[in-house]
């Protein structure tokens, strides 16, 4: 059978074609509607407000790693919102030990809750659904009362870096992004960086084993795909990204409040990841808002802020019958009915 | 060639296989039987999803049920489901490059084995269109592609042809048969249609209650008393 003569001319055509429709396109796509949203915001909102987006931005690098793990593998992590705490704690902690480049710090809190997601995770990983829910809220539970105990680093010298209840030394943020729209941009990039991580990945051969995986754990198994190893890049991942907006929401505020980080929080944060969409990088940014505007706005009003968790709540109902793409998925949908609409009525 | 040695699962008082052996010696062997017959746990034996109580398989001279999933992977050994596994949200040739991902040592080598095997199945052109848009047949050829990347030695078939209508089955058929020859791989395949068994293999192994009923020449196989008795209920 010679059928290798008619093999490649089509391909390599449609190749170039498929990787700017499929890989380069929406990550052109991203970073352009990102830095819009960002010009925007940053033009309008001022004071409180802009710190509530630039927190929500930072949040949303945590959202990316939930839709990573429970969107593309079905794994139901409960200690995101504690990966962004330990990945504070250890940004502030390098801060005010050495004092390096800003980036740096970040970078440092990101591998480091990268590497402690990981050793709680590795054990875990061979668990699925609930099980797995549950030991990774364990997680956020130890986390919460470990930081109760400890709080975040505010410039003491001991090891845990808190020296009581004096003033707090802020910490300083990267030396071209000091005001607030500035470090507001500068959060924006770091953004659109960890998202584009994760569009490559999507694309690539993590993407690809994470799919097999996710369809079938036996198939992918069959398939020669080493699914502990791919899982626990997922993990890893997820973690580094969370710990990297951790550091940055630690140089939103100049520190971090222990109060903040617990355990609640990490499923709250689950809870709205689903809501706003588990399957793109629009979801977790629509989730990271939802995480803080509305609780924002209701204080705003002189509402209690814990408000929005009973909105959260009814939302997550809703999504969970109606909207198994959240938000995000609602609003492609949407789009795309538009789109179709107006096709039909063009040619006429 | 593989030879199957005294092989016996017992899943609490269930014995899906018996003490079964056979050599398998055919580039392409069928592999038949009622409901029930073992065959399926018989390809879980093979692929390490199921640990025998006794026996072993060996595929070409090498000891395989003490090896992990993964090794025997690296040995050459495929296989398709009997549910076909196309991820929705990779594109046709993503499918398959997932796959060559982990059987493909040399990366430089893996487009060139992706375009070969895609060729073979005759889905060449269409590599880009997204997985959810595939018609059944495509997904079989799809799952056919995916065990053909790597130097596959042995590919187990569960059922490739379920739901296909005539023409596709030819082409399942022509598909088929070239496979020894163009990729060098044994090829064993459970199927109900005695017409697909009969038109490809060239031995087949006829299994009941876990036990070997026959083994030969596909023809005296199918015609052997025990067969018919074992399928129809009767001589």
């Amino acid at each position: 059978m010679n059928l290798n003569r008619r093999i490649d001319i089509a391909p390599l055509e449609l190749g170039r074609v498929d990787r700017w429709a499929r890989r380069i396109h929406p990550l052109v796509t991203m970073i352009v509607s990102l830095a819009i949203l960002t010009t925007v915001i940053a033009a309008t909102a001022g004071g409180y407000w802009l710190t509530i987006f630039t927190a929500s931005f930072a949040i949303a690098l945590a959202t990316s790693g939930t839709g990573l793990l429970y969107g593309r593998l079905g794994l139901v992590s409960l200690c995101q919102f504690a990966l962004v705490g330990i990945g504070g704690w250890i940004t502030l902690r390098i801060y005010y030990e050495f004092h390096p480049p800003f980036l740096i710090s970040i970078l440092a809190g990101g591998v480091g809750a990268s590497t402690i997601g990981m050793l709680w995770g590795l054990p875990a990983l061979r668990m699925r659904g609930l099980h797995l829910a549950l030991a990774t809220l364990m997680l956020a539970g130890a986390f919460q009362v470990v930081i109760t105990n400890w709080s975040f680093p505010n410039g003491g010298d001991s090891f845990l870096g808190y020296m009581g209840d004096k003033p707090r030394v802020d910490m300083d943020r990267p030396w071209l992004a000091t005001s607030d729209v500035a470090y507001f941009v500068y959060v924006s990039i770091i953004l659109a960086a960890g998202l584009a991580v994760l569009e490559w990945h999507r694309h690539a051969k993590p993407g690809r084993a994470w799919a097999l995986i996710s369809k079938s754990e036996p198939m992918a198994i069959a398939s020669g795909v080493n699914i502990v190893f791919y899982k626990a890049w997922a993990f890893a991942l997820a973690g580094f990204l969370a710990g990297i907006g951790g550091g940055l929401l630690a140089g939103c505020y100049g520190g971090l409040d222990g109060g903040a980080f617990a355990a609640a929080d990490s499923i709250l944060l689950f809870a709205v990841s689903v809501i706003g969409g588990i399957a793109d990088w629009q979801g977790a940014l629509l989730a990271a808002l939802l995480f803080r505007v509305p609780p924002a706005f209701l204080n705003g009003l002189g509402v209690n802020g814990n408000f929005a968790t009973l909105l959260f709540g009814a939302g997550l109902i809703h999504a969970l019958m109606t909207a198994p793409n959240g938000i995000s998925g609602q609003l492609h949908d949407a789009v795309a009915r538009f789109r179709a609409r107006r096709g039909k009525t063009v040619p006429q | 060639m593989i030879r199957i040695d005294n092989l016996s699962v017992r899943f609490g008082g269930v014995r899906p296989l018996d003490g079964l052996s056979a050599d398998l010696t055919a580039s392409i062997v069928g592999l038949i039987g009622p409901n029930g017959a073992g065959k399926t746990t018989l390809l879980n034996v093979f692929s390490g999803f199921v640990r025998p109580q006794t026996g072993e398989i060996t595929m070409n001279g090498v000891a395989i049920t003490r090896l992990s999933p993964a090794r025997r992977v690296a040995l050459g050994l495929r296989r398709i489901f009997q549910q076909e596994m196309v991820v929705d949200e990779l594109t046709l040739r993503e499918n398959v490059e997932a796959i060559a991902d982990h059987v493909v040592a040399d990366p430089s080598a893996r487009r060139a084995e992706v375009d070969r095997a895609l060729a073979f199945v005759g889905l060449s052109g269409r590599s880009d269109r997204p997985g959810r848009t595939l018609a059944l047949f495509e997904r079989r050829m799809v799952e056919i592609a995916k065990t053909l990347i790597g130097q596959p030695k042995v590919v187990l078939m569960d059922e490739p042809g379920a739901g296909l209508n005539e023409a596709e089955a030819q082409q399942l058929r022509t598909v088929l048969l070239g496979i020894p020859d163009t990729f060098g791989a044994q090829l064993v395949l459970i199927d109900h249609d005695a017409d697909l068994i009969a038109a490809v293999c060239t031995e087949t192994l006829v299994l009941d209650f876990g036990k070997r009923l026959a083994l030969g020449p596909t023809r005296l196989a199918l015609d052997d008393p025990a067969v018919r008795r074992a399928y129809l209920g009767s001589a």
